[in-house]
């Protein structure tokens, strides 16, 4: 069952696209596996070791812009573009890791929130690089073929199978990381800190690590965005609204587990997606009313409720 | 050599000086109980030694090596366990997995530091407990899951900081008895108490201090008779 399961939802995912021919379902597809990269990119580290970011865009912008840099200026494949955004995110995150894990719980969270806006700030003025507020534009991809097929970018099926990539790679990481002892460790970090570094636990470095890996994820899904957006700018990709809706399908969706952000993207994003059509920004509004019931009702979120109800709670090595 | 050697240790909380040329020696193998008043420095002295804060002068020589200023991870490294005085179990994690947590220092393979985790918990009488989640444990079986875990990093020094506080006689007779297994397993003991009659019957020796200053040291019977030891607790005489 529990390999059977995942399997068969791998296969109906992959056979998507033929089921479902309309492109606004595709889209939303799309939107969803993004937005659980983005949702499991905060679950490393905002589950695990339970420090709160509110800056995650700031990994995500990263991607996207060395993304579309090095596509703009170098002409570099933006299937490596992704790739490296991904990198350059995770090294980005070392020194703001080493700086900010100085400070513990809220102020960590404030200094994230900082953070953030001043590399919003450095994206929106180094003009030279970026472009500024202008933003960076594709105007047209690079003619790939895949299997003697030339791929065809006006579709959305080819963004759809890269998105299941990058998703599907972002749960595997999140599961064989919580069967680690990275993983072990991330949770003595969240449950107490003092203690994590009695039992001879570096909590700065395991900390930083956690973020890394998380921007490397954030960083994939913002190269990701970028090419299929085909346009951004520093206010649509390194915004506060961004982190916290990242905050949002985590927590949702449930925290420390494996599939937690998948579920809130399910939820969060259909049902955003749905009211963004009728409320143009209306759908926060909707993300914070879901989050407060999730809070009030449910704080281990839709998929830890579920697994309180089949199975015992996640703990070490059993987060599926 | 002796294990532990502290010499001209004094830390500043801003104009206060919580710790005061504070210096004595832990021989391997001993039981040293540290007690003094409320407020007198002998948590300070626990945070000092186990590297969760740095001394503002003076050393800490364990095997002969300068640990003062360390950080609490690295001073673990080297074989110094402590304990809280306010237990701090994951909370959310299973006795077995707090345990295990702890043995992964000395045994990288899950399943190594499980059998590690579980002969520990075995020996703490939390045998029974391994699924349960440490926050439903009582007090007196948190207190036991906090030393096992200190147990399980396999220090060469154990710092227990009152292990005893919130038990009742029972439990205290118990947790001596506990005390003086671990010693006799081969681990050194600084013990910070207030229950002084435990402390008196399981220490070899005891260093008394008063606003961060050692008053008195020696056996527990020539401790206990020494004017300023006997000031230090019950005040002085009005002339």
């Amino acid at each position: 069952m529990r390999k059977i399961l995942p399997a068969a939802l791998i296969l109906l995912l992959l056979a998507a696209p033929w089921i479902i021919a309309k492109p606004f379902l595709v889209h939303l597809m799309i939107m969803v596996l993004l937005w659980t990269v983005l949702g499991a990119s905060w679950n490393l580290l905002g589950g695990f070791t339970g420090q709160v970011s509110f800056g995650h865009a700031t990994f995500l912008g990263a991607g996207a812009y060395t993304m579309m840099i090095l596509y703009l200026k170098l002409g570099l494949d933006p299937w490596y573009g992704i790739v490296i955004g991904g990198l350059v995110a995770a090294l980005i995150a070392l020194p703001i890791g080493y700086l900010c894990f100085r400070l513990r719980g809220p102020y960590f969270a404030l200094s994230t929130l900082a953070v953030a806006e001043i590399i919003r700030l450095i994206a929106l003025n180094w003009e030279s690089l970026t472009a500024g507020p202008v933003g960076l534009l594709i105007t047209t991809l690079p003619r790939v073929t895949f299997w003697g097929k030339a791929i065809n970018w006006e579709s959305k099926t080819p963004f759809f199978y890269l998105a299941v990539i990058i998703a599907l790679a972002a749960l595997l990481a999140t599961a064989v990381i919580s069967r680690s002892r990275l993983g072990a460790y991330l949770l003595a970090v969240r449950e107490d800190i003092d203690s994590a570094e009695a039992i001879g636990i570096n909590t700065v470095q395991v900390r930083v690590a956690a973020l890394s890996l998380s921007a490397f994820f954030a960083g994939l899904a913002g190269g990701f965005y970028a090419l299929y957006l085909r346009y951004i700018d520093p206010d649509a990709v390194f915004s506060i609204a961004l982190s916290v809706e990242m905050v949002f399908i985590a927590v949702v969706g449930g925290l420390t587990t494996v599939a937690g952000p998948l579920i809130g993207a399910v939820f969060l994003v259909t049902l955003g997606e749905t009211f963004r059509e009728h409320f143009l920004v209306g759908h926060l509004i909707f993300y914070g009313f879901f989050m407060m019931l999730a809070i009030r009702y449910m704080p281990e979120g839709i998929w830890g409720k579920v697994r309180l109800w089949i199975k015992k709670p996640a703990t070490l090595g059993n987060s599926s | 050599m002796s294990l532990l050697k502290l010499s001209g240790l004094t830390k500043f909380f801003g104009g206060l000086q919580a710790v005061s040329e504070l210096s004595f020696e832990v021989q391997a193998g001993e039981i040293l109980g540290l007690i003094g008043p409320n407020g007198a420095g002998k948590t300070t002295a626990f945070n000092l030694i186990a590297g969760f804060i740095s001394p503002s002068a003076g050393e800490i020589l364990f095997n002969g090596e300068n640990i003062g200023g360390m950080k609490a991870y690295a001073v673990t490294r080297k074989g110094i366990a402590r304990t809280f005085q306010i237990v701090k179990p994951f909370k959310k994690l299973s006795v077995l997995e707090n345990v295990t947590l702890a043995a992964f220092l000395r045994f990288p393979a899950r399943r190594e530091a499980e059998a590690a985790a579980g002969r520990i918990l075995e020996k703490m009488g939390l045998g029974s407990k391994l699924p349960a989640l440490a926050v439903d444990l009582t007090l007196s079986e948190q207190k036991r899951l906090e030393i096992a875990r200190a147990l399980a990093t396999d220090p060469k020094l154990l710092l227990l900081d009152e292990p005893m506080g919130g038990l009742n006689p029972t439990e205290i007779d118990q947790a001596s008895k506990l005390v003086r297994d671990i010693c006799r397993g081969g681990v050194t003991i600084i013990w910070v108490e207030h229950v002084l009659k435990a402390i008196m019957n399981v220490s070899d020796r005891v260093v008394v201090i008063n606003y961060g200053k050692k008053i008195a040291e020696g056996t527990p019977e020539q401790v206990v008779k020494k004017p300023e030891v006997i000031a230090a607790y019950l005040g002085t005489k009005k002339r």
